[in-house]
């Protein structure tokens, strides 16, 4: 059973960053880091519609969504301290992520299916990054959740990356039709499509410093 | 003579007789494929349509596996199923390493290899793929239905374990 529980504040999310950057240079963390920052604000606010019975389906970048969903801070850090930040998974929260582009929306849609054929009543969010957004696995899922009515809502979070390529650079588009694209999905879908841009803090992966794992030597920045 | 499509059939309506269990996939409902005559008599409401789309379509029975439903995920032929290799390889077949345990989501995939007999139907509708999948994937069972004597045996296993099942018919013995 899952208890209702305070929602962390934004300052509280910087800080649970900040300190696995921390840990990261320390060597404690031997995996790639996926860090969340910049979009504290959005995610409060989405976050104010999630219940704990809703499922929330995300990426790679996951450890925002699983802190506002409830997920306690110190389990989260746990998981991540064992090396297992690219796929957070937490069933108490049901919370799926995947470490492949794109790789839990379709799963988010059967998941809103069983809900349907249950006559339960809660709800699935998934989260996308733009590029997942802008290829054919979401479009395709997006029609097919319209057309049959799914409770599910996709959220788009755009940081014009993917991994550190522009993203309208890949598509070769302009920056600004690139976003309008994008934005339009929530404009036709407003029931099934919330979307919004934001600026990433963080590389990629990591924490913008690359360290020597023998010595602990910064050898890189950036 | 009880024929290996009798034996089909009759593993087609166990499955069907169980609350949680579902049929997904193309031709479910609408004939088309060599399939579909095994699942005919078998109510709609226990078949899912889906567009051709077999990644998503494995993606979305992993998703309604994770929600306490049973698919029974259909490929009529494997070389369709290998469209959904991302579904299946990097998804279903890791989810418990990923999850450390927590998520154990059960489907049942049932494919074939396209029959070559009266008609042979060119390299991309009749390709067995069954030594591939068991070097790619390390968790899900994966059972090719040799012998008719043995299917709704297979098939119930596949229902009551707690792993997924990649089970492999071969249209060719159908009448065998």
């Amino acid at each position: 059973m899952i208890l209702m529980i305070r929602m962390m504040n934004k300052q509280e999310l910087i800080d649970f960053e900040k300190e696995l950057v921390k840990r990261y240079l320390n060597r404690e963390i031997r995996s790639p880091v996926h860090l969340s920052g910049g979009n504290e604000d959005q995610l409060i606010k989405i976050f104010r519609n999630v219940k704990p019975g809703d499922w929330i389906f995300s990426t790679y970048r996951s450890h925002y969504h699983a802190l506002l969903k409830g997920v306690p801070r110190q389990w989260l850090l746990n998981w991540v301290l064992d090396n297992k930040s690219i796929h957070v998974m937490n069933k108490e929260h049901k919370i799926v992520t995947s470490s492949i582009v794109g790789g839990t929306i379709s799963q988010a849609v059967g998941t809103a299916i069983a809900i349907k054929q249950k006559n339960e009543n809660n709800h699935v969010w998934v989260f996308i990054g733009d590029m997942a957004a802008s290829i054919g696995v979401f479009q395709d899922c997006l029609k097919y959740s319209v057309n049959n009515k799914l409770p599910i809502k996709f959220v788009i979070e755009n940081n014009g990356l993917s991994t550190d390529t522009p993203s309208n650079e890949a598509w070769n588009m302009s920056e600004e039709d690139y976003n309008y694209q994008l934005k339009k999905f929530s404009e036709e879908f407003p029931e099934c499509v919330i979307y919004y841009e934001y600026k990433r803090i963080y590389p990629h992966y990591g924490v913008g410093k690359r360290i020597d794992f023998e010595t602990g030597r910064i050898i890189k920045t950036g | 003579m009880v024929s290996y499509k009798d034996e089909i059939i009759k593993a087609m309506k166990y499955l069907a007789e169980k609350p949680n269990s579902i049929f997904i996939g193309q031709s479910v409902r609408f004939k088309g494929t060599g399939l579909y005559w095994t699942i005919e008599e078998i109510d709609d409401s226990k078949k899912i349509e889906t567009p051709i789309f077999e990644d998503i379509q494995l993606g979305i029975s992993i998703g309604m596996a994770l929600n306490g439903l049973i698919p029974i995920s259909i490929f009529p032929r494997m070389d369709f199923l290998v469209l959904a290799l991302n579904q299946l390889v990097n998804h279903l077949d890791k989810f418990e390493e990923m999850s450390d345990g927590q998520f154990k989501p059960k489907v049942i995939i049932r494919t074939s290899i396209g029959s070559v007999k009266p008609l042979f139907p060119g390299p991309q509708h009749s390709q067995d793929h069954t030594e591939a999948l068991m070097k790619m994937c390390k968790n899900i069972n994966i059972v090719k239905l040799t012998d008719k004597n043995f299917i709704m045996e297979e098939y119930k296993k596949a229902f009551l374990n707690d792993k997924s099942t990649i089970l492999i018919e071969l249209p060719d013995l159908y009448d065998s």
